[in-house]
């Protein structure tokens, strides 16, 4: 292995051996769960120090440029290294090291320390790297599943628990159930084209738009058809997209928090670029991105959809983790018209797309922090009413968590509201006028329910008798929380070179 | 082989059922493959997709099956009517 190559994959490497030794240290180590009062909080630093250490080498990549580490072409397209990967690689990295940062607080607190929590997030991670790297259906899959298989047992990680095993089920079967739709999807294209890379799929499409009128290209054009619409199912799954999403929001409550937070925003940013490798490397010819005949028209529908439904019933939740995790499912709907937007000017969308889910990581696991932050043991920040005038008696633990609210809401100068600007801008720049303002209208109405924690921080008094909510006090949540909102507030107020580094990375 | 699996997942109530209907969906993705495969001679690509598919189905299952049963120990039941305790759809 040439020491060009060694550089160009540092950042998996990091997170691959820096994962394998913390498990080795977890396993020899001598600190009984039961008996000593943090025993892996020394594995949740390390995690959260190897994973920033992975988002740092991406941006070493990065500064370096790929294109002068040629030798790193001889793994595609397993596993491609481009800027479209080394942007969500630091993507990745920084959500997964969040998470690891929210456990070691959580976990203790709740009586759940175990360490392969953090074996468990950081392969999940790798598997996510390697998703966004992934421009070939067969490592796409196994990628897919590498990420999955990990989340599943992290969903479930509260075993005692009917909640969180329930979620896990749920989560682990139709999960599965999506992977087996998406590799049938795969297994047909393989058959109407020959070909498992994006690359040799796009050209063979090409070729059989040239010859359209031929029997055998138009049977062949039909198991082809077949074969995407299973795997934009399958896609639609896993970026939880309406009508796909029954199982995110059973998902998300059941889960430990820190995991539901690393579920919102690692696993949901490498499906989309999945998403975005798919159809941009393998489906991007003028006949499969057509409005009559092509993936624009079902995306765009799934767009409206998952805004609209997810927006509305997120206002009726009465649990704050479930009206969180219905507002990630809008945000899909949001990053979806990014995804559409690409049909005209393929930079600016996907540009947009990757700016926003930069933007959308720190906000929403902000958000989840704050609310592990909000509760502590037996005295959980569940319900809205947990919240009431938390303001008052906690002005701090109530300030961040409005910081990230407004983040998720769009209110400037925070950094949600730029991601929302570029996704309107993108938008606009392609005519997709029904989407803008479907886009603006459900942004007003998820206003409503952010709105209402603030209502119930600031200006609601706890009824009398009713249990209230007591923040834990936790350095590892602390430094989440704070690395979150710096750069939330750093990307609001200098939103430039951000953005134009997620234009550089869109994939061409 | 692939639609008697997907209904079995849609219709049957018994989780352990249904993981094997996933099962059996991932094998009819397998034999989908190989038989492709003679159609597109020039590589291997087709077969050895199924031996990733193979590994991957063992690992999933290994998963499945111990996320199964921690749900039963808890709950002691095996019907995936009686997971509704995360329900409230309005």
């Amino acid at each position: 292995m040439s020491f060009e190559l060694m550089l160009a994959l540092s950042p998996v490497l990091i997170v691959v051996l820096g994962g394998a030794a913390l498990m080795l240290v977890e396993a020899m180590s001598t600190k009984k769960p039961d008996v000593d009062e943090s025993a892996s909080s020394e594995i949740a630093l390390g995690t959260a120090m190897t994973l920033l250490a992975g988002a740092v080498a991406a941006l070493g990549v990065w500064f370096y440029g790929p294109e002068n580490l040629p030798s790193a072409a001889a793994l595609a397209p397993y596993f491609v290294l481009d800027r479209f990967t080394l942007f969500f690689t630091f993507v990745l990295c920084f959500g997964g090291a969040l998470a690891a940062l929210l456990a070691g607080g959580y976990l203790p607190e709740h009586r759940l320390d175990r360490g392969e929590f953090y074996p468990l997030l950081t392969f999940s991670v790798v598997g996510a790297i390697a998703l966004a790297a992934a421009a070939d259906l067969l490592s796409l899959f196994v990628a897919l599943e590498t990420m999955s298989l990990g989340v599943y047992c992290l969903t479930g990680f509260r075993r005692g628990s009917t909640r969180s095993t329930e979620a896990a089920v749920k989560y682990f079967l139709l999960g599965s159930f999506a992977a087996a739709l998406t590799v049938y999807g795969v297994a047909l294209i393989y058959g109407a084209t020959g070909h498992t890379d994006l690359a040799g799929i796009k050209s063979v499409i090409r070729a059989f738009s040239a010859n359209a009128g031929d029997p055998a290209v138009s049977s062949r054009l039909a198991v082809l058809i077949v074969g995407m619409v299973l795997v934009i199912a399958g896609l639609g799954f896993k970026i939880s997209a309406v009508p796909f999403h029954m199982w995110t929001p059973d998902a998300y409550e059941g889960a430990p928090t820190p995991a539901t937070s690393f579920m919102a925003v690692s696993v949901k940013a490498a499906a989309f670029a999945m998403l975005l490798r798919v159809l941009i490397g393998g489906f991007s010819d003028p006949a499969s991105m057509s409005w009559s005949a092509g993936w624009p028209p079902v995306l765009a529908a799934f767009a409206v959809l998952t805004m609209t439904v997810a927006n509305v019933v997120a206002g009726r939740q009465e649990s704050v983790k479930r009206m969180l995790a219905y507002s990630s499912i809008a945000h899909a709907g949001y990053l979806l018209v990014g995804v559409v937007a690409t049909v005209r000017s393929s930079a600016d969308g996907q540009g947009s797309v990757l700016f926003y889910l930069l933007t959308y990581t720190f906000s929403t696991a902000g958000a989840f922090g704050a609310l592990v932050l909000c509760g502590s043991r037996g005295k959980e920040a569940v319900t809205f009413e947990d919240l009431a005038g938390i303001g008052k008696r906690h002005p701090a633990a109530a300030a961040v968590f409005s910081l990230f609210l407004l983040s998720l809401a769009g209110v400037p100068p925070t950094a949600g509201f730029f991601g929302k600007l570029y996704v309107v801008k993108a938008a606009l720049g392609s005519e997709l006028y029904v989407l803008t303002i479907v886009l603006l209208l459900n942004s007003v109405i998820a206003a409503y329910y952010y709105l209402r924690v603030l209502v119930y921080m600031y200006m609601k008094e706890p009824m009398a008798g009713a249990p209230i909510a007591v923040p834990m006090k936790s350095g590892y949540v602390a430094a989440a929380l704070v690395l979150a909102a710096m750069a939330i507030i750093g990307i609001g107020l200098l939103p430039g070179s951000s953005l134009e580094m997620a234009i550089k990375a869109a994939l061409s | 082989m692939f639609a008697i699996g997907a209904v079995g997942f849609l219709l049957r109530r018994n989780l352990l059922v249904l993981l094997m209907s996933i099962e059996l969906m991932l094998n009819a993705v397998n034999l989908t493959l190989v038989a492709f495969n003679r159609v597109h001679p020039h590589n291997h690509a087709g077969q050895i997709f199924a031996f990733f598919i193979i590994v991957v189905a063992a690992a999933e299952a290994a998963i499945g099956l111990a996320i199964v049963l921690s749900f039963f120990r808890v709950r002691k039941t095996v019907r995936s009517d009686d997971a509704d305790l995360l329900r409230n759809w309005p």
